[in-house]
C-alpha cells in the first residue's frame, strides 16, 4: 500500500541520485516493494478466514490440479472424469486449458525438489498473489517501451499492483486461469511491441511462446489473437509497413499459432474459427506487402505503381474476407460463437443463449464499476492515450488500439474489465509521471532565454514543455514554487486516495471466499456462516461415494470438489441439454421429475435456501433461470409465463402461481419450512413474503439433510414403493392414517342428512 | 458390510501377524494351558457405563501343581481378541510391584480360543495363593437395539457375555457384577439362582449381579446378554494419527492429531431432520449425537487448530491460561449413529514443558502418549499411530512408556523428510491398537541423541546453498549472451 506512494517519493530520489547502478538498485528495490504490496494486498481474505479456495470455479482447476499432482501429466492430459456430468461424463483432460494447473504442479514439485514441501492447497491458494506481483513488473516493462520517462514504468507498476480491477480476480484463493493468465497478456504485449521495435526474430519467437503459455492458460487469448493482427492491421493502414512488422508478426503467427494448437482443448480451431481468422487473414496480408514491397523495391518507383500497389493491396484484401465470409457460409471455418456475438449485441444472450447471460460477470458493466475497479485511473487513462497520439510511434499505435478495444469490451462484459486494466494502468502511469516530472524539474527558464524568445509566443515553448498554460511572466504562473507545490501536492493526495480507495475496494468487495460468509455476533465477534461446507462434509462422509448428486449447475465444481460426489452439470456448462434437463427436473411438478431423477440416477438433490437467512444468492432467486434454460428445450412443457402471477409478479407467498407452488425447486425450498415458525408465521427473508400457512408436502423425496442456517437443503430421492404404488399414493396412505383418526372424531358431523 | 467385516478380520490377522515379532510368543497349534492353577475365588466387573467395556477380574489363585509355577492364561474368543486391548495385570495385595508382564499368546491364529499370559513376578510355589487384578477393556463391544431409531429417541445397547468369568482354571466361587451408566435395564438374561438367591441377576440400582456361583469347570460359560439405556454418542476412532515433532532451534513442540471418528450406536430410522434437531436442541438436549468433544491440553499449549479435508472448521473455541488448555471442538454437524467425520486438530506448545537436556547431547522428551477428547461416555481408539519426530541428525532413539505392552503393535524408527531437510528427520512411529481414554494420563519417554554439529547442519545448509547460488548468478552474470555490434 506503501509502496505506490514510496515510488514516487522514491523515484524523486531515484533522478537526483548520480550512478547507473544505485539506479538500478533502487529500481529494484521499489519494484520488489511493489511486488510485495500487490501480493500482500491480495491477502486479506486469507487472514480474516483461511487459506481456502473460492468460489465455484476455482474447485474445479484445485481439484483438476490435485489430480495433476497425485496421477502425473500424462494421465491428466487424458483424464476422462466419470464424476461429472453424469452419465455422460466429461473429456476433461482435452476440455480444459491446462496452463494453470501446470504451473502449480510445476511449482509444487520445484518446491519439494528444494526439500519445501508445501502443501497444493497453499499453492493454488497464493498463485494468484504471487502471479500479480510478476504483472506488476510486466507492466514495468511495457509502460517502460512506450516512454523514455523512467517513473512511469515505477508507476504503471504501482498502479498494476493495486488497481482493484485486477484485484477482483486475483486474490488469494481465487485460483482462477485469469490468476496467471493476465500476467502473461502483459508480458505477451511487451514481448510484442520489443519484438515489433526490433524487428527481432528472437523477441518474437518468445513472445510466441508466451503467446502458447497464454493460450494454454485462460480462453481469453483470443484478445491477443485479435489484438495483435489488429494492432499490424493499423499500422499498415496508417502506412507504416515496415520489415520489423513483417519479421515480428509472422515469427509471432506461425510460431504461436503452432504452439497455440499443441493444447487439445484449441486443436485446429486456429485455423477453423472466425475467432482466429483475422490473425490469419493479416499473416497472409503481410505476405502480401512484403511482396509489393519488394517488386516497389526492385521496379523504378512511380507514382501509377503505388496507385496499383494500393489498389492490389485493397482488392486481395476484400477478396480474402469475401472468400473468408463464404466459407464461413459454406460451413468450412465455424461461425462466431455465441459469447462472441454477445459481445456486439448486449442483448443477444439474454434471448439465443440464457446459460450465458444468466451468469451474473457476462452481464454489461454498469457506469459506476469502472470508478469502482480503476478510481483515479480512469480520468488518467484518457489523458495517457492522448499522449500516446502526441507521439504515435508503434508501440503508441499499440496503446491507442488496444484502449480502444479494451474499452469496448469492458463496457459490454463486466468480466472484461480485467483485460482493461492492464492498458489503463500503463497509460495513466504515463500522464500521471508526465505531469509529475514536469512540475518537479520543471526550470525557470534563465532571463537570456527570455531575452531571445521575447517577442514571440512564450506560452507556446513553455507548451511544448508542460503542456499547461502560463503566463508571461516567467517566474510566476507553473514556474512558481506554489503552483509547482499545488499540483504535486494534489497529485500526491490523488495517489494516496487511490491506494485507500484499493485497499477499501478489496477489502469490502473482492475478499468474501463465498464458500464461507461472515457474520457479526451481537457482541461485535465475527461469526462464521459455513453452511456450505457443512453440507458438502456431510455428503462427504456419510453418502455412499458414488451417489450422484443433483444441484444447479453453479454448484458442481464446489460439489466435486468439497463433497467429492458425481453431479450432473457443473459450471464448465458444455452440455447445455443436459443443464436443461436438470432445470426441467428442477421447475416440472414431481411427477415429472421423478422419472427425470431416476433415469439420471439421481440420489440426492441439492438446492440452496436463503430464506431463513436472507442470503440473496439463492435458487429460488436463480430459479428463472433454470426456468428459461428450460423452456428453451421443452417450450412446450415448461413456460416462463406460468411462473408469474396473473400480474406479472414473481412471488414465493399465497398469491404465488399454480406452477411454482407445485414446482420441485419451489417445494424443496419450502418443505417443513413452516414447523420452524409459529403457525401461520413463516416467512421468507430474502423476498420478504410471508409463506402460506401450510407448507408444500413432498411425495418422491426425503428430507435428508439441512445446514444450520438452513442455505444448504439436501433431499434423497425415494426408491420405488415396496407396493408398486405410486409415490403420491404411498404418501397420501401415510398421511392418511393419523387423518382417519382425526376424523373419527368428527365423525357425525359429516353424515350426510337428506 | 459383509466386505467390511472380512476386510477388518483380515487387518486383525495382519495386526496378529505384525504383533508376533513383539509382545507374543508363538506356541504349536495344539496348544493347551497346563492345569496348573485353581481360582479360588473370583470377581468379574463388567463396566458398561462407557462406550467401550472396561472388564476386571479380581482373583485370588491357588498353585494346585507339584512344581512353582509362574504363567497364568487367560481365554478370550478369536473375535474378541481383535478387539481387546489395554490388558494389564498387577498384584492386588501389593501395589508396589507394579504391573506384570504380560503377553498374547499366539499358537493358530485359526483356533478359535486365544491367550493371554500373565507373568507372575515370582514363580508361585505349590500350594501358594495370589491376589491377581486383571484389566482390560473391550472396544466395538455394543449392538443398538433396536438398530435404528428416530432423532429424538433414547438409544439402547445391548452387550453379550459370559456370566462365568472365563478361565482355563477351575473357579471354586465366582460371581459377575455389570455396572451400567443408569439403572435403566430393560432386558437381561435371567438365570436360575442358587443358594439363598432364587434368581440371577440381583439389581442393585444400576448394577446387576450374576452369582455367586459355585464351582465351575475350566472353559464353563453361560452366555448371557443386558440391553440398557445408553443416550449418549457411541464414538469410535478407527484410527488416530499422533505427531509430535521436536524442534530444537524453534524451542517448539508441535502435535497434530488426525483421528478418523465414527458414530457406532443407533441409525436414524427417518433421515436428519433439521427443524426436529433445533427444537430438541432448545427443549432437550440429550440426545446420543455427538455435539461436542472437549480436548483438555496440557498448560501452556498455544495455537490450536481445527480442520478438516475441505478446511478450517469454524465451530471451535480455544481456552488458554496458567490453569488450563482446553479446546473445545464441534464437528461440522452433528454425528449421528452410522455417521463419520474425519477431522484434524493441532497444537503447539513450549518444548521446555516436554523436552530436558540430560548431559552432554543426550536429551529426554516426555509427552503423552494420548491426548484425545475427554468425554463423559469415553472414547475408544481401534489403532493409533504415534510418530515422534526428532530434529535431523538425532540418533540412538529409545522409547519407554508406560501404556500397555501387549497393546503396542509395533515401535520402529524411521527417516522423515520435510521442510528444508538433507537426510531426514530420525522419527520414531509407536503403533499401538485398542486403547482407551483411560489411559490419557500414560507417559511416553524417548531419549536420543542430538550433537551441536546436527543442529547447525541446516543453517550450514543453507548458507552454502545461497553462497552458491549466489556464485552461480555471478558467473552467469560474467557471461556474453548478446551478439556483439562491434
Amino acid at each position: 500500500m506503501t509502496a505506490a506512494t514510496s515510488s514516487s517519493s522514491l523515484d524523486l530520489l531515484a533522478s537526483g541520485g548520480r550512478g547507473k547502478s544505485s539506479r538500478t538498485l533502487l529500481r529494484v528495490v521499489i519494484l520488489l516493494f511493489i511486488a510485495g504490496a500487490a501480493i500482500s494486498s491480495r491477502l486479506f481474505s486469507v487472514i480474516r478466514f483461511e487459506s481456502i479456495i473460492h468460489e465455484f470455479d476455482p474447485w474445479f482447476n484445485f481439484r483438476a490440479t490435485k489430480y495433476l499432482v497425485s496421477h502425473g501429466f500424462y494421465n491428466f492430459w487424458d483424464w476422462f472424469d466419470d464424476r461429472t456430468w453424469h452419465p455422460l461424463g466429461r473429456v476433461t483432460g482435452g476440455t480444459l486449458y491446462p496452463g494453470l494447473m501446470v504451473t502449480s504442479g510445476v511449482i509444487y514439485h520445484a518446491l519439494r525438489a528444494l526439500t519445501i514441501p508445501v502443501d497444493i492447497r497453499n499453492i493454488c491458494v497464493l498463485l494468484a498473489p504471487a502471479f500479480s506481483g510478476l504483472t506488476a513488473f510486466a507492466a514495468y516493462l511495457l509502460t517502460n517501451e512506450m516512454t523514455t520517462n523512467s517513473s512511469a514504468g515505477l508507476l504503471a507498476a504501482a498502479f498494476m499492483g493495486i488497481a482493484p480491477g485486477y484485484i477482483s480476480r486475483s486474490v488469494a484463493g481465487s485460483y482462477d486461469n485469469e490468476a496467471i493468465s493476465i500476467f502473461l497478456l502483459v508480458l505477451t504485449f511487451y514481448l510484442w511491441i520489443k519484438a515489433l521495435k526490433l524487428g527481432s526474430m528472437l523477441w518474437g519467437a518468445v513472445c510466441a511462446l508466451f503467446y502458447g503459455y497464454m493460450v494454454a492458460s485462460w480462453g481469453g487469448y483470443a484478445f491477443i489473437t485479435c489484438l495483435l493482427p489488429l494492432h499490424a492491421f493499423v499500422l499498415v493502414v496508417m502506412g507504416r509497413y515496415s520489415t520489423r512488422l513483417y519479421v515480428s508478426y509472422c515469427s509471432w503467427y506461425a510460431l504461436g499459432t503452432l504452439a497455440s494448437m499443441q493444447i487439445p482443448f484449441v486443436g485446429f480451431l486456429p485455423v477453423k474459427t472466425s475467432e482466429h481468422m483475422p490473425a490469419l487473414g493479416i499473416f497472409g496480408f503481410l505476405q502480401l506487402m512484403a511482396l509489393l514491397d519488394y517488386v516497389r523495391s526492385a521496379l523504378p518507383s512511380s507514382r501509377h505503381f503505388q496507385t496499383f500497389l494500393w489498389a492490389a493491396a485493397g482488392g486481395i484484401f476484400s477478396v480474402g474476407l469475401l472468400g473468408l465470409v463464404i466459407a464461413t457460409s459454406a460451413g468450412f471455418i465455424a461461425p462466431w460463437g455465441g459469447r462472441f456475438y454477445s459481445l456486439w449485441d448486449t442483448g443477444y444472450a439474454k434471448i439465443h443463449i440464457p446459460i450465458i447471460a444468466s451468469v451474473s460477470e457476462h452481464q454489461p458493466t454498469a457506469w459506476p464499476a469502472f470508478f469502482f475497479d480503476l478510481n483515479m485511473l480512469i480520468w488518467l487513462f484518457p489523458a495517457g492515450v492522448y499522449l500516446c497520439f502526441q507521439e504515435l510511434a508503434d508501440e503508441h499505435v499499440f496503446v491507442v488500439v488496444y484502449a480502444v478495444l479494451g474499452s469496448y469490451f469492458a463496457g459490454v462484459m463486466v468480466r472484461l474489465m480485467l483485460t482493461l486494466t492492464p492498458v489503463v494502468c500503463v497509460s495513466a502511469a504515463i500522464a500521471a509521471s508526465q505531469l509529475l516530472n514536469n512540475y518537479l524539474n520543471l526550470k525557470s527558464p534563465k532571463p537570456e532565454d527570455h531575452t531571445v524568445v521575447e517577442g514571440v509566443d512564450v506560452t507556446a515553448t513553455k507548451k511544448a514543455k508542460g503542456g499547461l498554460k502560463s503566463t508571461s511572466k516567467p517566474v510566476v504562473g507553473i514556474y512558481s514554487l506554489l503552483s509547482k507545490g499545488i499540483v504535486v501536492a494534489s497529485m500526491t493526495i490523488y495517489l494516496l486516495l487511490f491506494v485507500l480507495h484499493c485497499t477499501w475496494v478489496t477489502s469490502n468487495a473482492y475478499s468474501s471466499p463465498s464458500v464461507v460468509l461472515a457474520s457479526r455476533m451481537p457482541d461485535g465477534s465475527q461469526h462464521i456462516i459455513d453452511d456450505y461446507r457443512e453440507a458438502y462434509q456431510w455428503l462427504r462422509q456419510n453418502t455412499k461415494p458414488d451417489a450422484k448428486i443433483m444441484s444447479w449447475w453453479d454448484y458442481g465444481y464446489q460439489i466435486g470438489g468439497m463433497a467429492d460426489r458425481p453431479t450432473l452439470v457443473d459450471n464448465n456448462t458444455w452440455n447445455n441439454t443436459h443443464i436443461a434437463t436438470v432445470g426441467k427436473a428442477m421447475s416440472s411438478r414431481e411427477e415429472v421429475s421423478y422419472p427425470i431423477m431416476r433415469q439420471h440416477e439421481v440420489d440426492y438433490v441439492l438446492i440452496v435456501f436463503g430464506g431463513l437467512l436472507g442470503y440473496s444468492g439463492d435458487d429460488i432467486n436463480k430459479f428463472l433461470w433454470m426456468v428459461r434454460i428450460a423452456e428453451g428445450i421443452w417450450p412446450d412443457e415448461i413456460r416462463e409465463r406460468d411462473y408469474f402471477t396473473p400480474r406479472g409478479e414473481y412471488r414465493v407467498d399465497g398469491e404465488a402461481s399454480e406452477t411454482m407452488k407445485n414446482s420441485l425447486m419451489y417445494k424443496m425450498s419450502y418443505y417443513n419450512y413452516n414447523a420452524l415458525f409459529p403457525p401461520g408465521q413463516a416467512q421468507d427473508r430474502v423476498r420478504g413474503a410471508r409463506l402460506p400457512e401450510v407448507g408444500p408436502t413432498l411425495n418422491t423425496l426425503d428430507e435428508a439433510f439441512t445446514s444450520e442456517n438452513w442455505i444448504i437443503r439436501i433431499y434423497k430421492v425415494k426408491d420405488l414403493d415396496n407396493f408398486d404404488r405410486d409415490h403420491a399414493a404411498a404418501a397420501a396412505f401415510d398421511r392418511g392414517h393419523k387423518k382417519k383418526k382425526g376424523l373419527k372424531k368428527r365423525g357425525p358431523r359429516v353424515l350426510r342428512t337428506e | 458390510m459383509k466386505t467390511l467385516a472380512v476386510f477388518s478380520a483380515v487387518l486383525s490377522v495382519l495386526a496378529t501377524a505384525y504383533a508376533s515379532s513383539d509382545s507374543k510368543s508363538t506356541l504349536p497349534s495344539t496348544f493347551k494351558p497346563p492345569q496348573v492353577f485353581k481360582n479360588l475365588n473370583l470377581v468379574h466387573v463388567i463396566s458398561v457405563e462407557k462406550n467401550y467395556v472396561k472388564e476386571n477380574i479380581n482373583v485370588l489363585i491357588e498353585n494346585i501343581d507339584k512344581e512353582a509355577q509362574d504363567e497364568y492364561y487367560l481365554p478370550f474368543t478369536g473375535d474378541q481378541m481383535s478387539r481387546v486391548g489395554g490388558f494389564e495385570a498387577k498384584d492386588r495385595k501389593d501395589a508396589s510391584v507394579g504391573h506384570f508382564k504380560v503377553e498374547a499368546v499366539e499358537f493358530d491364529p485359526e483356533s478359535d480360543i486365544q491367550y493371554y499370559r500373565v507373568h507372575l513376578p515370582s514363580p508361585l510355589k505349590p500350594g501358594d495363593r495370589q491376589a491377581l487384578g486383571i484389566t482390560y477393556y473391550v472396544l466395538k463391544a455394543y449392538k443398538p437395539l433396536p438398530a435404528s431409531i428416530a432423532q429424538d429417541e433414547q438409544q439402547f445397547l445391548t452387550y453379550s457375555f459370559s456370566a462365568y468369568a472365563p478361565s482355563v482354571y477351575t473357579t471354586s466361587k465366582q460371581k459377575t457384577e455389570v455396572k451400567f451408566p443408569s439403572s435403566a435395564i430393560p432386558d437381561y438374561t435371567k438365570l436360575p439362582g442358587s443358594g439363598d438367591v432364587q434368581e440371577f441377576p440381583q439389581k442393585q440400582g444400576t448394577k446387576l449381579t450374576y452369582g455367586p456361583f459355585d464351582e465351575k469347570p475350566a472353559g464353563a460359560a453361560e452366555p448371557v446378554e443386558v440391553r440398557f439405556e445408553f443416550t449418549k454418542p457411541v464414538s469410535h476412532v478407527s484410527e488416530l494419527e499422533r505427531d509430535v515433532e521436536v524442534s530444537h532451534w524453534g524451542g517448539n513442540v508441535a502435535f497434530e492429531e488426525r483421528y478418523t471418528l465414527y458414530h457406532r450406536g443407533a441409525n436414524l430410522s427417518t433421515l436428519f431432520n433439521r427443524v426436529k434437531w433445533a427444537q430438541q436442541q432448545y427443549y432437550n438436549p440429550v440426545s446420543y449425537a455427538l455435539k461436542e468433544m472437549k480436548f483438555p491440553l496440557r498448560v501452556g499449549s498455544a495455537d490450536a487448530y481445527f480442520t478438516d479435508v475441505i478446511g478450517n472448521v469454524s465451530t471451535s473455541k480455544f481456552r488458554s491460561n496458567k490453569r488450563e488448555a482446553l479446546l473445545e471442538i464441534k464437528p461440522r454437524y452433528p454425528l449421528f449413529g452410522g455417521w463419520k467425520y474425519p477431522f484434524t486438530i493441532g497444537w503447539n506448545s513450549d518444548a521446555k514443558h516436554f523436552l530436558r537436556k540430560v548431559s552432554g547431547s543426550s536429551y529426554v522428551l516426555n509427552v503423552p502418549f494420548l491426548e484425545g477428547p475427554k468425554q463423559p461416555e469415553g472414547v475408544e481408539y481401534e489403532s493409533v499411530v504415534l510418530r515422534v519426530v526428532l530434529p535431523e541428525g538425532a540418533e540412538n532413539v529409545k522409547y519407554q512408556t508406560t501404556i500397555p505392552t501387549s497393546s503396542i503393535t509395533e515401535a520402529k524408527v524411521e527417516i522423515h523428510k520435510t521442510f528444508l531437510d538433507t537426510v531426514g528427520r530420525t522419527t520414531l512411529v509407536i503403533k499401538a491398537r485398542n486403547l482407551v481414554d483411560d489411559f490419557r494420563d500414560r507417559e511416553l519417554i524417548v531419549t536420543y541423541d542430538y550433537s551441536l554439529l546436527a543442529s547447525l547442519r541446516k543453517p550450514l545448509i543453507i548458507f552454502i546453498t545461497m553462497i552458491g547460488v549466489f556464485v552461480a548468478a555471478w558467473v552467469v552474470g560474467g557471461v556474453e549472451l548478446k551478439f556483439s555490434k562491434k
